[in-house]
């Protein structure tokens, strides 16, 4: 079944896909760790960290590319740290787009793991610890099978995130076919060349069905939530 | 028994914190109003809090000691958690709760396990989930899986507060259950006096952020309370009686009350002879006589003893002994002076049957 895309169409889809879950596995437990802290710990460091963490979402797109790839270009200090670690640059290749996604969707990410991990009641983990279970289990244990139906929206909304990531890719990633060209920006350039627009709509749909089916997918998510999540009614009587 | 050494200090903005007890005991009770230290108190038991100074020994064992730089993490402090509102684990089933702790599930199958299930009554609510369970029952579960943790001692946190009276009462009596029958040790917070002068065994009282008093719960209750009014609210005798007979005509049950004569009429039930019954009587729905009335409708004239007589704000609590039974019964000091009542002295102790309300087990 080819749903009418050529080879070079599912490529783009495929690298998307790919590039998605790559920045989705690389960003998810420094999230979550982070989403911790900003949930359950004290002290002025905690305001600025969270503000650094949503700026991403505010700034434009573009913008944080260039700010990306000033910090990560071939001259930068870090661009250098990478070419000497893997031999390649960083910059203008797939490796960039994940870079991409993870810094565009990390605020998704660490908001939705901060609001589950808040849902849950502080008090239930120290019980579980009077219990004699230890922090690691408590977390295992009572927090994230609490936390979980959250997380997994927060998930879904970093992965939409990514596939739709134009901006900050086009800056640090470019736009090479098969490397770095990802659904929206093969949109993109297919609407810039006669002719293409038939073909631009097809991937666009495609891009559509996708986002929808995420939205679907965390709504069905925050209504389990509902049922399950909910502490029990503090009644007094049977 | 538990040698609880506690000398702390903890300043939270405002409020400070001064406690020192030295205490042997099996059940040390806290009492004081809300605002009074009792939660912080516990918290800095717990580990939930580092005191600004001070030491915390239990057994000889030192779980915080802020000059030597001890802290014991909450997990090894072997202190369980029962609390108000009873904290069950939304996403496990009673069973999943009960069998939480490291090393529950083996206790849960061990002989005592089944004699705990029986005494809290959870056999029939194991596979159901938290959402589905009264008040009641949720805190005879947190109550459950508090002691298959294997705890050095639970920590009960105002555990009937949010009980209507009589699940309130039938709570206490299965602590106290748990106290005589698996010997664990407890620290029991609350602000009922009534609730003290029933479970624990040495009573210390907060008020703001000081110790106020620390002894007996009669002792500590009648240095605080002549400033508090309702002292005595809600006073209950909680008894465990045997079955002795039914009397269907008269509509009585009869239950042993330590050996012939002494024995209490309750409304009849269907319990078998030799069953045990909770039963609770109010301190003040119980009356006293010099001499045996004669033609009277209450069903129980018990020949009593006086034990103690202690004045409780502006009311006289007076313990009685009936057979092996120990009850408490209100009193103006006006009675008392009337019927020349003192320690040791023998009473008629009057009590309807049906002020003797049948206890849910």
């Amino acid at each position: 079944m080819t749903l009418g895309f050529s080879p070079e169409e599912w490529r783009v889809i495929a690298l998307s896909i790919r590039v998605a879950l790559f920045a989705l596995g690389i960003a998810l437990l420094p999230a979550l760790l982070l989403a911790r802290w900003l949930a359950r710990g004290h002290g002025p460091w905690r305001t600025l960290v969270s503000g650094l963490v949503l700026l991403p979402l505010v700034l434009p797109p573009v913008v944080t590319g260039y700010l990306a790839l000033l910090a990560f270009g071939r001259q930068s200090p870090l661009g250098q740290l990478w070419h000497r670690l893997f031999g390649t640059h960083l910059s203008f290749s797939t490796s960039a787009c994940v870079l991409a996604a993870i810094i565009v969707g990390f605020p998704l990410l660490v908001t939705g793991a901060r609001l589950a991990f808040e849902g849950v009641d502080p008090r239930l983990e120290t019980v579980s610890r009077s219990l004699g279970r230890g922090r690691l289990a408590t977390l295992m244990r009572v927090t994230l099978p609490l936390s979980a139906t959250g997380l997994a929206s927060g998930a879904i909304l970093f992965t939409a995130r990514a596939l739709g990531e134009f901006g900050a890719t086009i800056v640090l990633a470019g736009n090479m076919p098969g490397e770095t060209r990802q659904i929206p920006l093969a949109v993109y350039t297919l609407l810039n060349q006669p002719g293409g627009e038939p073909r631009a709509l097809r991937l666009a749909a495609f891009s559509a069905v996708l986002s929808f089916a995420a939205l679907l997918a965390t709504a069905a998510l925050s209504a389990t939530r509902r049922r399950v999540g909910s502490s029990p009614a503090r009644g007094v009587s049977p | 028994m538990t040698h609880f050494e506690i000398q702390l200090s903890v300043r939270r903005g405002r409020f400070q914190l001064d406690v020192q007890v030295d205490a042997k005991t099996w059940v040390l009770g806290i009492f004081g109003p809300s605002g009074s230290g009792k939660s912080t108190l516990l918290d800095a038991l717990v580990g939930g809090l580092r005191p600004d100074s001070g030491r915390i020994a239990l057994d000889g064992e030192v779980l915080f000691d802020r000059a030597a730089g001890r802290h014991t993490a909450t997990h090894r402090r072997g202190l369980a958690l029962v609390p108000q509102d009873p904290l069950l684990f939304p996403h496990l089933s009673v069973r999943g709760n009960l069998e939480y702790a490291p090393g529950a599930r083996q206790r849960l199958r061990a002989s005592h396990g089944a004699e705990l299930l029986a005494v809290l009554g959870l056999e029939p609510l194991l596979e159901r989930v938290p959402d589905q369970l009264s008040g009641g029952e949720r805190q005879r579960v947190a109550l459950g899986r508090a002691v298959l943790a294997g705890p050095r001692a639970l920590l009960l946190d105002e555990p009937l507060a949010s009980l209507d009276q009589p699940r309130a009462r039938a709570i206490l009596a299965l602590l106290l259950e748990l106290r005589s029958r698996f010997e664990l040790p407890m620290v029991f917070v609350s602000h009922q006096p009534s609730e003290h002068l029933l479970l624990s065994e040495t009573c210390l009282a907060l008020d703001a952020g000081r110790l106020v008093a620390i002894g007996s719960p009669l002792e500590t209750l009648r240095r605080v309370a002549p400033t508090r009014h309702s002292a005595l609210d809600g006073l209950d005798n909680l008894l465990s009686l045997p079955v002795l007979e039914h009397d269907p005509t008269g509509g009585l049950t009869w239950l042993d009350l330590g050996g012939a004569p002494h024995r209490l009429a309750i409304p009849r039930c269907s319990a078998a002879p030799g069953d045990k019954l909770r039963v609770g009587v109010l301190a003040e729905d119980i009356l006293l006589a010099r001499e045996r009335p004669t033609a009277i409708s209450a069903r129980n004239v018990l020949e009593a003893r006086i034990t103690t007589l202690e004045p409780i704000g502006e009311e006289i609590l007076a313990q009685l002994r009936i057979g092996t039974a120990g009850l408490h019964v209100r009193l103006t000091p006006s009675a008392v002076r009337e019927l020349g009542l003192e320690p040791g002295g023998p009473v008629i102790a009057l009590i309807k049957s049906t002020a003797c309300h049948r206890l849910p087990s």
